[in-house]
């Protein structure tokens, strides 16, 4: 399997807290990832460690099978614009996109242009008067039109109104159609960036808990919905991420295909059946992380 | 080298910051400076004293924004830390020659007109031919030293925080002070002074110039283990 960034048993330490666990996983090339988790599940950490910005406490990274730190040959092939993006002092987002263009090989002048227009952004205005959503959108042009072979949004939308983020997620599927790259999302928007992510990584308390295709994942877990006996008799033995009740209802998340025969039981007692949307599955899944880490801590 | 040239247009980005300042202060000090010794009723020596040096201490501030606002910017840009450091550096010493010129132009003016027909000095006042380039030398190694107290300050501010920062500026004052203490204690002012003499203007600024390297590679260790 060809692969543009290896991670291996990334870990990464600050001072007692443990930021990043262990954490292994690869990245392909011309794949688009959702890299999702909760607020502080290391999400920021790691990607700045693969693009050599911060450093491992232990474990190794490889992009383009070399080490990335102050090697200019990787790092010019790789963009990560974070969400808390600092511009030098004056700059004006005309500055910050003539220094871009000279700083990435592959950068479309065209492309940028278009976005600007597109996000209706004032260039000649200092970039310490832009408003949030503004800002958010100098580090979505600088990402999109760097054309870089592996690119990193940190929560790219912040402050976006649903126009610009509509443009940014349009304009990111039609120019990676032309020009195929890896790109990585961190996002908290999960359902919104669903359609566009070919895969997902979950990091939860420093680990990768899931890492899979995210078609795979929409079938990994289901919603029986009915009575409450009924639906407790269907999942018993079953894998169950989620419970929720509501009088003689409930509603139960369980991990797991479903079985002809299962489908057809579900008919036959008269249960409600529903897909889990990606948000929901992440959500339960880092819940349910949480509540493995407190059954360990409690065995303990 | 290209990169390390990309480097410093990120940082002229801020020409404001780099060659407008200092020089709206240095022919602001200039001026006031000027029209203060016209001021001044004497036909004696009359010299502008610290005026002189205003540009300077900005510098400590420019080095500091260089780092701090401008080396994220240039890690999103995806360039080593050694190119930021290099192109930086350059930046800097540009701008510091920029000013020792325009030092060194002052000078000689006053040098040939008797200190603009009235006997006042801007510029360090009773020196004469090779002395002036030798000066205004110094003022750009000053410059750079001031450049690099701020550069150094922010990486260490960046590398190890605020408490250590302030923990090294109070150490390195107490260390100071108890040098001068012990200085005049055992009453040495005299060799110290002797000391500068024999090393003479060119000598005391190949010292900085010394000094001034030292702190360009401590920072440069300093920069290649800051986290972002």
């Amino acid at each position: 399997m060809t692969k543009v960034v290896e991670v291996k048993d990334l870990t990464k330490r600050f001072g007692n807290t443990v930021a990043l666990d262990e954490v292994s996983f690869n990245l392909e090339p011309n794949t688009i990832y959702g890299l999702l988790g909760r607020n502080g599940a290391g999400k920021t950490t790691l990607m700045s460690i693969i693009t050599a910005q911060a450093f491992a406490s232990s474990g190794k990274v490889q992009v383009f099978g070399e080490e990335p730190y102050e090697n200019a040959g990787v790092l010019r092939r790789m963009c990560f614009m974070r969400d808390n993006q600092v511009y030098p002092d004056s700059s004006k987002p005309v500055h910050a996109f003539r220094i871009a263009r000279l700083c990435f090989p592959n950068w479309n002048q065209a492309l940028a242009e278009r976005l600007v227009a597109d996000f209706r952004l004032p260039v000649a205005t200092p970039i310490k008067k832009l408003s949030r959503g503004q800002l958010s959108a100098v580090g979505a042009i600088i990402g999109l039109a760097a054309r870089a072979e592996v690119t990193f949004f940190d929560e790219p939308y912040l402050g976006f109104d649903a126009a610009a983020r509509e443009i940014f997620y349009d304009r990111l599927l039609e120019d990676y159609a032309e020009h195929p790259r890896t790109i990585v999302l961190s996002s908290h928007l999960i359902d919104e960036i669903a359609n566009i992510l070919e895969r997902v990584i979950v990091l939860d308390n420093g680990r990768v808990i899931l890492n899979d295709a995210t078609d795979d994942l929409r079938d990994r877990a289901v919603v029986i919905r009915g009575d409450n006996t009924k639906v407790a008799a269907f999942t018993a033995g079953r894998a169950v991420i989620h419970r929720q009740a509501l009088g003689a209802l409930s509603a139960v998340t369980v991990l797991g295909h479903l079985t002809h025969q299962d489908r057809a039981a579900l008919t036959a007692n008269d249960l409600d059946v529903s897909p889990v949307t990606l948000q929901q599955l992440v959500v339960r899944a880092t819940q349910a992380a949480a509540g493995t880490a407190a059954d360990q801590g409690a065995a303990r | 080298m290209t990169r390390v040239v990309t480097v410093m247009r990120l940082q002229f980005v801020n020409r404001r910051t780099y060659v407008g300042m200092p020089l709206v202060i240095l022919s602001g000090a200039f001026l006031l400076a000027i029209l203060i010794l016209l001021l001044v009723p004497t036909d004696e020596l009359k010299f502008a004293g610290g005026a002189v040096a205003a540009p300077l201490w900005y510098f400590s501030v420019v080095g500091w924004q260089a780092l701090a606002l401008t080396f994220p910017f240039s890690q999103a840009m995806s360039t080593t830390r050694r190119d930021f450091h290099l192109g930086t550096l350059l930046t800097a010493a540009t701008t510091a020659g920029i000013l020792a010129t325009f030092y060194l132009v002052i000078s000689l003016i006053e040098a040939a007109t008797g200190g603009w027909g009235m006997n006042g000095y801007f510029t360090i006042p009773g020196l004469s031919g090779s002395q002036l380039p030798v000066a205004a030398l110094s003022y750009f190694v000053v410059a750079c030293l001031l450049f690099l107290f701020g550069y150094t300050c922010a990486a260490i501010a960046k590398r190890w925080g605020g408490v250590v920062l302030t923990s090294v500026l109070t150490g390195l004052s107490i260390v100071l002070a108890l040098a001068i203490i012990l200085v005049i204690r055992s009453g040495s002012w005299g060799t110290v002074v002797t000391w500068f003499v024999t090393q003479g203007l060119l000598g005391t600024t190949l010292w900085g110039l010394l000094l001034a390297v030292l702190m360009a590679y401590g920072s440069y260790l300093m920069i290649r283990r800051v986290e972002h």
